[in-house]
């Protein structure tokens, strides 16, 4: 088999191939997009949930004052629904960068579902005589907080530890004036990570045993370990 | 960002020139050359250029004597480039045969053979088989099809690794199927610009006519294919000429012989420059050099890219591991499937990349692409940034290079 072959450029040719590459990269782009755009509709509607089940629960508290602590106790959902939802969030601002418009918004109202959260708890302690174990966790991913990365990690193992515990995480540079009041009431200087436990800031990388210190109630919940035993 | 754009651009061009060679192989008219009959073949020459080749060079003159050719029209010359080992009465041992010419010469490099054997020879084609190579009974008569016409200079091969052992042989097996198809679809459009030292035929005439072989940055293969383009001359390529040629086998060896190439490439692509852009070359100045060129850094450029972002994610892994010891890092979940442009594009080009592997073996005569495939769509984009990035920094330097 030989060739019989074209010297001279056919214009057709560079033509076509550019359409043909420049289709590739349209439907990388396309798919690329509509999968993202999925899971953006998948955080909005998992943050509308929780939002109706917030406003439901905080309805009902209000509604009604014999309202079963038991009932209240036990609907631990939101919580076990804003951690994966928190992990979804940190997932999309890897990808999109964390100056996506789109995607600011969902953290602005996944934070505003967060302290709404937090000032329920602390309505239904009050009225069950609970003493639950909340840790405020602020950290910056604009690159100015290299023990961030570290404490988040530690967070999330403290929290498989101890499954009740409560942990609510914030992007301290997040521009929502709910956040800014929420810090200012807590004094956070700006120092980062920050981590405000049972009411107390405190700054810098805390391990695991630093918490059970500074918290001695944490070494009080459930643990995991003792959960299975009793399985 | 800037750098994913950069990281775009590179892709889109690399992705653009395999769409383009991809139309030009679709497009071209191919046509299936009846072997001529005895008496209409052509008188034949073929150098054997050795230095210290004590271990292959019985293997490739022994194939060449097995050569389906009338033996009157057929001279064997083997050129001792002043060789320190047994290369020589190895050789002399084929001095039997009348179509064999042995000659001993003070080491002056592989140009200076070639040309000295075409000072001297009658015949109308002449060819090179670099000692480390063998061929196939009827490549001579495969090859002799492609000179359909006054102006065709030259013919190439379809070179094939040789008994691949080691996984980097095996890597290069599969490099050279790709390698068989871009010879194929570049000789479709006109662009061939190597001459590769296994089992390149040149017609004697035009290899004088632009002035024989040059020494050329130790790729004189290269620089010959450069030069009959400049004169207008035509290369073809007949990839069912099979020609085995034995790869090397270690990191260390095939970086040598990959830094030769490219930096000959880079500094002969500098003494053509004129070439470069210029529609007088058709094809190969409009589009074929440039992309050489261009893809040396955009391999190094996505390399670097992916290996950074790989780095990235271990360190994270690391820092994760450190603290949460083995635990998956997020609940299984559709949601963290990648669909990232970048690695869709990535998935476009290895898509791209075994078309041409698969088009490649079947041109050269095999049913199926080499077992060793993902091997190589793994591992290859990660070892060629070796070699280019040690060539670009010898060739800016201007360091020179040798052949061992």
């Amino acid at each position: 088999m030989a060739m019989i072959f074209m010297r001279t450029p056919k214009t057709t040719t560079y033509l076509t191939a550019f359409a043909i590459t420049a289709l590739v990269f349209a439907t990388a782009f396309y798919i690329s997009n509509y999968f993202n755009s999925k899971r953006v509709v998948n955080v909005r509607t998992t943050q509308d949930q929780i939002a109706i089940d917030i406003l439901s629960l905080e309805t009902q508290f209000d509604l009604l004052a014999e309202h079963s602590c038991k009932d209240i106790a036990e609907n631990s959902v939101l919580s076990r629904e804003l951690q994966p939802l928190g992990e979804r969030l940190s997932y999309l601002e890897n990808n999109r960068g964390a100056n996506d418009e789109e995607l600011l918004r969902l953290k602005r109202y996944y934070s505003l579902l967060e302290i709404k959260d937090i000032l329920l708890i602390q309505k239904v302690a009050a009225k069950c005589k609970l003493k639950p174990v909340v840790i405020l966790y602020f950290y910056s991913n604009t690159g100015d907080c290299k023990d961030c990365e570290r404490q988040g990690y530690v967070l999330t193992a403290l929290a498989e530890k101890y499954p009740t515990l409560r942990v609510y995480s914030f992007d301290y540079n997040l521009d929502l004036s709910a956040l800014k009041t929420l810090t200012a009431i807590h004094d956070l200087d700006g120092e980062l990570p920050a981590l405000v436990i049972q009411g107390t800031p405190y700054y810098g990388f805390k391990s695991i045993e630093d918490m059970e210190k500074i918290a001695p109630a944490l070494k009080k919940l459930p643990s995991s370990t003792s959960t299975k035993e009793k399985q | 960002m800037s750098f994913d754009i950069v990281v775009y651009i590179a892709l889109f061009l690399a992705l653009y020139f395999e769409v383009f060679l991809l139309i030009s192989f679709i497009d071209s008219r191919r046509s299936t050359a009846t072997p001529l009959p005895d008496s209409k073949l052509p008188t034949v020459t073929i150098v054997v250029p050795c230095f210290n080749e004590e271990p292959g060079i019985a293997r490739s003159i022994a194939s060449l004597l097995a050569l389906d050719y009338p033996k009157d029209k057929l001279s064997i010359t083997i050129v001792d480039d002043g060789s320190t080992d047994n290369t020589y009465e190895i050789a002399r041992a084929y001095t039997f045969d009348p179509r064999v010419t042995l000659i001993k010469k003070k080491n002056g490099g592989k140009h200076t053979a070639l040309n000295l054997v075409l000072s001297n020879t009658k015949s109308e084609f002449i060819g090179c088989l670099d000692a480390d190579s063998t061929v196939q009974s009827d490549a001579l008569r495969h090859i002799i099809t492609g000179f359909t016409d006054a102006d065709v200079a030259a013919v190439t091969p379809g070179i094939i690794v040789r008994e691949p052992r080691s996984t980097l042989q095996h890597i290069q097996n599969v490099e050279y199927r790709l390698s068989i198809f871009h010879r194929f679809a570049l000789a479709a459009i006109g662009s061939v610009f190597i001459t590769p030292g296994p089992f390149s035929f040149l017609r004697v005439s035009a290899v004088r006519a632009v002035g024989g072989w040059k020494h050329a940055h130790s790729t004189e293969d290269m620089e010959m294919g450069m030069r009959l383009q400049e004169h207008g001359y035509r290369i073809v390529n007949v990839p069912l000429a099979r020609v085995e040629t034995t790869t090397p086998a270690t990191l260390r060896t095939l970086i040598r012989q990959r830094v030769r190439w490219t930096y000959g490439f880079l500094r002969n692509a500098l003494d053509y420059r004129h070439m470069f852009g210029n529609p007088t070359y058709g094809n190969l100045g409009l589009i074929v050099l440039p992309t050489a060129v261009i893809s040396i850094f955009s391999a190094i450029l996505l390399a670097t890219h992916v290996l950074w972002g790989l780095g990235n994610a271990l360190q994270h892994i690391l820092v994760r591991f450190s603290i949460l010891g083995f635990h998956a890092p997020v609940a299984p979940s559709l949601f963290y499937v990648n669909t990232s442009v970048i690695l869709l594009l990535s998935l476009a080009s290895l898509a791209s990349a075994i078309t041409l592997i698969v088009i490649g073996s079947r041109l050269s005569g095999h049913r199926y692409p080499p077992l060793s495939t993902p091997v190589f769509l793994v591992l290859y984009g990660f070892i060629v940034p070796l070699w280019l990035t040690i060539a670009v920094v010898r060739a800016a330097l201007n360091t020179g290079v040798k052949w061992r």
